[in-house]
């Protein structure tokens, strides 16, 4: 037996195509970006090494700061909705006695389906200052609180990142979902002694329990809030002026509009170096250990 | 229950999506904006000449306005007769500011024809993605065929040409609606503070004073080179060109003309994110009383409006500087239209198909769309007379000494995107002068840097 | 979970936790049917006269006038065409790689494994820019390659991962028997472990379909041929054309939508799970 699961050409014919296609297409041209960010290169022509000239440079670029500002507020705006409503609906929805669960599950992750492009252009017209039904229901309602939403540099970003949001909070909403399914009903009998309210027996039984789940949620959050690019490349191409830059926008557009192919590859080497980072932050504030049933 | 729910809406569903695919269906050509001339021509003339190989090229052209739409598809019409066996493909010109075109050269997918302009230009030239047309078959007959006035969108500054240009030295007008103005008693301003005070007026009668599509970040640019040239004749191409500071007075008093303007609710709601068809359709159907847009617009606006439209001199910094700077103009052109790229599988046939559009465009312009401000003589019968508006912008011409710059024919990249974003900040009325000339002056300083 | 007895401020709860849930139901559901609505209406009804509620005159001639410029039916096809590759692409490399590094043994095979699983932390828009230099070198850019190619690499870290996963919990006698009855590797991976992880490729199937289906940023920098863009790249089109046709454009937009629609309506629960699963190998 052991010959045979330790046939060579085997492993060979399993894993290299595997191994191949990675390294080909990932490893390699990431390679290249982090390699590129030491020159000076306008992505056709000759180089010229600068070293780590890219990245002083950038700390004295403006645009970056707004770039990296939005990245987090992104994220947090993420966080907060995606991760807190997808709480209160998870458990509100977890309820055994709850007539109507399959709709709600079903209605709550709609969204997670549809393109990017329709989602983008829907809110598009949502937020529209005039006939859009955002600014109509404010209208309707009789609140005089008409925004120009995705014009004016405080609320874009914002308006944005609620687009997104409402896209993928059904995906949160169904993880965290499932997480608490999968807890014992056991867990409780001692809350039910106890006599503790819901909202206490969640607080201290349910939400210890499905940590691992939160913290994919966190991470999936924040990855996609500091990497987001698509929502604002359709709603508003990065304005007014560059408000509503992120990273990737900001690297997109030294590669492609500046000529400066090597700077715009030093923007994706921090946003590398910021995604690793979170993840790791999140590991260690989210409880390591797996807990068991 | 829920089940039999989830089940009608599947149903529901399923029903409105096999009729839309019947909709789909029934439209037999769905695609109107790839044309394909082969079929209809060959089979009747095979037997007389000899066939030409049937080539389709890859065209990446402007296709989104009345302006825009009408010199292809004239130009395209042409070709089905004088070119049979070339099928064009259209990749519609995204308003992006080139960076669909600068993505297509660095991933070597640039379309066999192009259009051109500007940075763009002198970005392909260095890193050979564009053709020299200099020694090209159909060139010395293009140029025996320019307007000598318009020679200037021929030749680049490096004395090579890289494009067949069709626009002439076209400019920016400030559009508005007579009715409008009479009916509120507004006055056609002739400073920017009389501007300012219309613009509140308008407001208080919930009117756009003026209506502008932003997302388009060439228009801010326009705007501020507008106020820019009312003390300095050439405009931003001074700041382009490394001649003049951000702080220098003129650009520091249109910065905070701009701010101002924008500050007294000049513009429409959103203005940053409304493209041309919306802005258009608000100062064509009364609801905006001026409109910001090339002399392009007089055709449509003067079909759609008639004699309630005209255009006016843009306003000045007082009554001596209205006169004094009336006819100095934003716009004007530069090296620009068709180009070919050097990668191009049929490069002779590109080269061919370039010269011959940018000489339709300018034909069916003319002809139809009551501009004179085209790149080649035109001998074609008129189809539409010249406009009032543009009759009135003929006698104007002459006297124009020198324009300031379009966005799109800036010459240097980092300052161009440091201006179109600087100026799309100063729409949103979120962004003060003073930042503004700190942020160019700034810019203006790394986009020379060696 | 009935464990709480039932107490006045129970119900208080009960009645907060309900209303919520059916207010977000609107808020996740009406900005579609919004759409739906007012892809059947013209400018004056969806601006004036009814902006909220149910078009009063059907107006399919928005669904006529939108898929006549519109060529729906070949981005369609497009999308099909990539993420039909995508899937089986994926499957197929990353399902052997998984059955080696789980169940065969060979020196740095754990190596090899994390070195796969990087992919899940890398940002994978950094890889772009000297992607699309890549595909134009291999002579494939502006082809469906351009696209399956970078799907398949983008997409394998995670399905390396769920297989690997799945394949660790397979009791090994399996295989020791079939061996013991003669049968060689690529048998015994062939009849016994495929049909045994047929849920686990499932799961991966609807996962990598979803995202290639949807995937846009690499789809737009990439590609400029008009008869090869998919989906999400052709709706943009209208971005500059039918702006103040509201009515047309919400009628393009339905149609897009419907299809994903109904296919998680019939198939909800695999595709919940294929989140889930997601999220079990991933955290």
């Amino acid at each position: 037996m052991n010959r045979i699961s330790k046939n060579r050409v085997a492993v060979c014919i399993f894993t290299l195509p595997a191994l191949l296609v990675f390294t080909v297409v990932v490893i390699y041209p990431i390679s290249t970006t982090f390699y590129r960010s030491f020159f000076k290169w306008d992505g056709i022509g000759e180089a010229e090494f600068i070293f780590i000239k890219n990245f002083k440079n950038l700390l004295q670029d403006d645009i970056f700061y707004t770039s990296l500002k939005n990245g987090l507020v992104f994220a947090a705006v993420l966080v907060v909705l995606q991760i807190g409503i997808g709480t209160i609906l998870a458990l509100a929805v977890s309820d055994n006695s709850l007539k109507g669960k399959k709709v709600l599950r079903t209605a709550y992750f709609i969204p997670v389906v549809l393109s990017i492009t329709v989602v983008c252009q829907l809110w598009l017209q949502m937020y529209d200052a005039d006939n859009g039904l955002i600014n109509k229901i404010f209208e309707k309602i009789g609140i005089s609180y008409r925004q120009n939403w995705l014009t004016d540099k405080s609320t874009a970003i914002l308006a944005i990142a609620v687009v997104n949001a409402w896209q993928y909070m059904g995906y949160h909403f169904t993880l965290l979902y499932a997480a608490i399914k999968s807890i014992p009903e056991h867990f409780y009998e001692a809350a039910r002694i106890d006599g503790a309210t819901r909202i206490k027996a969640h607080l201290h039984i349910t939400l210890p329990l499905i940590l691992e789940t939160y913290k994919f949620c966190l991470t999936f959050a924040v990855a996609g809030g500091l990497n987001a690019y698509a929502n604002m490349l359709i709603m508003t191409n990065g304005g007014p002026g560059t408000d509503t830059y992120t990273l990737t926008f900001m690297s997109f557009r030294a590669a492609f509009q500046t000529n400066e192919f090597g700077y715009g590859c030093a923007v994706a080497v921090v946003l590398v170096i910021e995604s690793l980072l979170a993840t790791l932050v999140i590991n260690r504030l989210v409880a390591r250990e797996r807990i068991t049933y | 229950m829920e089940r039999i729910f989830t089940k009608i809406l599947g149903i529901v569903l399923i029903l409105v999506m096999v009729l839309s695919m019947v909709a789909c269906g029934s439209s037999t050509t769905p695609d109107s904006v790839s044309t394909s001339t082969l079929a209809a021509a060959t089979t009747t003339d095979s037997t007389t000449t000899p066939v030409e190989q049937p080539v389709t090229l890859k065209i990446y052209a402007q296709y989104s306005d009345e302006d825009t739409k009408a010199p292809y598809d004239y130009a395209i019409a042409a070709m089905k007769k004088d070119m049979p066996n070339v099928t064009l493909e259209l990749d519609i010109l995204a308003q992006d500011d080139n960076a669909k075109l600068k993505t297509y050269a660095a991933t070597g997918n640039l379309p066999d024809v192009f259009q051109s302009g500007g940075d763009i230009i002198n970005t392909l030239k260095a890193s050979n993605n564009i053709l020299m047309l200099d020694d090209q078959a159909p060139t010395a007959d293009f140029k025996s065929k320019m307007q000598p006035s318009a020679m200037n969108t021929l030749m680049n500054s490096d004395g090579h040409i890289w494009a067949y240009p069709y626009a002439g030295n076209e400019l920016v007008l400030l559009y508005y609606n007579k009715d409008l103005f009479t009916q509120f008693g507004v006055k056609v301003p002739t400073t920017v503070d009389e501007l300012i005070q219309a613009a509140k007026t308008f407001n208080s009668k919930n009117i756009t004073p003026l209506s502008i599509f932003s997302k388009e970040k060439w228009v801010g640019v326009s705007l501020f080179d507008c106020l820019a040239t009312r003390m300095e004749p050439t405009g931003i191409r001074k700041l382009d060109t490394n001649q003049g500071k951000a702080s220098d007075e003129a650009f520091t008093w249109a910065a905070q003309k701009f701010a101002e303007l924008a500050k007294a609710g000049l513009f429409q709601k959103g203005a940053t994110n409304t493209n041309n068809d919306q802005a258009e359709s608000l100062f064509l159907t009364g609801k905006a009383a001026m409109f910001l847009n090339g002399q392009w617009e007089i055709a449509t606006a003067t079909e759609k409006m008639g004699d309630k439209v005209d255009w006016m001199a843009f306003p000045g910094k007082d009554a001596a500087n209205y006169e004094e700077a009336k006819n100095n103009f934003s716009g004007g052109g530069g090296p620009g239209g068709y180009s070919v790229s050097p990668n191009s599988k049929n490069k002779d046939m590109a080269v061919k198909v370039a010269a011959y559009i940018s000489f339709k465009y300018a034909e069916c312009k003319y002809t139809t769309r009551g501009t004179p401000i085209v790149a080649t003589k035109v001998n074609a019968p008129m189809v539409e007379a010249f406009p009032p508006m543009m009759e009135k912008l003929a006698k104007v011409i002459p006297d124009i000494k020198s324009f300031g710059s379009f966005d799109w024919n800036l010459t240097n990249a980092k300052f161009k995107v440091a201006i179109e974003d600087a100026t799309q900040k100063l729409v949103t009325g979120g962004y003060t002068a003073d930042e503004f000339v700190k942020d160019m002056d700034k810019a203006i300083v790394n986009a020379n840097a060696e | 979970m009935n464990i709480i007895s039932k107490t006045n401020k129970l119900e208080k709860q009960n009645i907060f936790f309900k209303i919520f849930l059916w207010i977000y139901f609107v808020i996740s559901l009406y900005p579609i049917v919004w759409m739906a609505f007012y892809s059947l209406k013209n400018n004056d009804e969806i601006f004036i006269t009814n902006p909220f509620g149910f078009p009063t005159h059907f107006r399919v001639e928005n669904y006529l006038s939108a898929t006549k410029t519109f060529n729906i039916p070949v981005y369609f096809f497009n999308s099909i065409i990539v993420s039909f590759f995508t899937v089986v692409g994926t499957i197929a490399i990353s399902l052997l790689f998984s059955y080696a590094a789980a169940r065969m043994e060979w020196k740095l095979k754990n190596v090899a494994r994390i070195y796969m699983i990087m992919g899940l932390f890398i940002p994978i828009s950094v890889i772009l820019i000297p992607l699309s230099k890549l595909l134009r070198d291999m002579h494939i850019s502006n082809t469906y390659l351009a696209m399956i190619i970078p799907y398949i690499a983008m997409n394998m870290s995670f399905a390396v991962l769920v297989f690997y996963g799945f394949l660790r919990s397979i009791p090994f006698e399996l295989e020791e028997s079939a061996y013991i009855d003669g049968a060689n590797v690529y048998r015994t991976f062939y009849s016994i472990i495929v049909p045994i992880i047929k849920p686990a490729i499932a799961t991966v199937v609807i996962f990598i379909f979803l995202q290639a289906w949807n995937e846009f940023t690499f789809a737009y920098t990439l590609i400029s041929n008009q008869s090869i863009k998919t989906l999400p790249l052709g709706l943009l089109f209208f971005q500059g054309k039918y702006t103040t046709d509201w009515g047309a454009m919400g009628a393009c937009m339905t149609i897009a939508s419907f299809p994903m629609v109904i296919i998680y309506l019939v198939f909800s629960e695999q595709v919940e799970r294929a989140m889930t699963v997601g999220s079990a190998v991933k955290g």
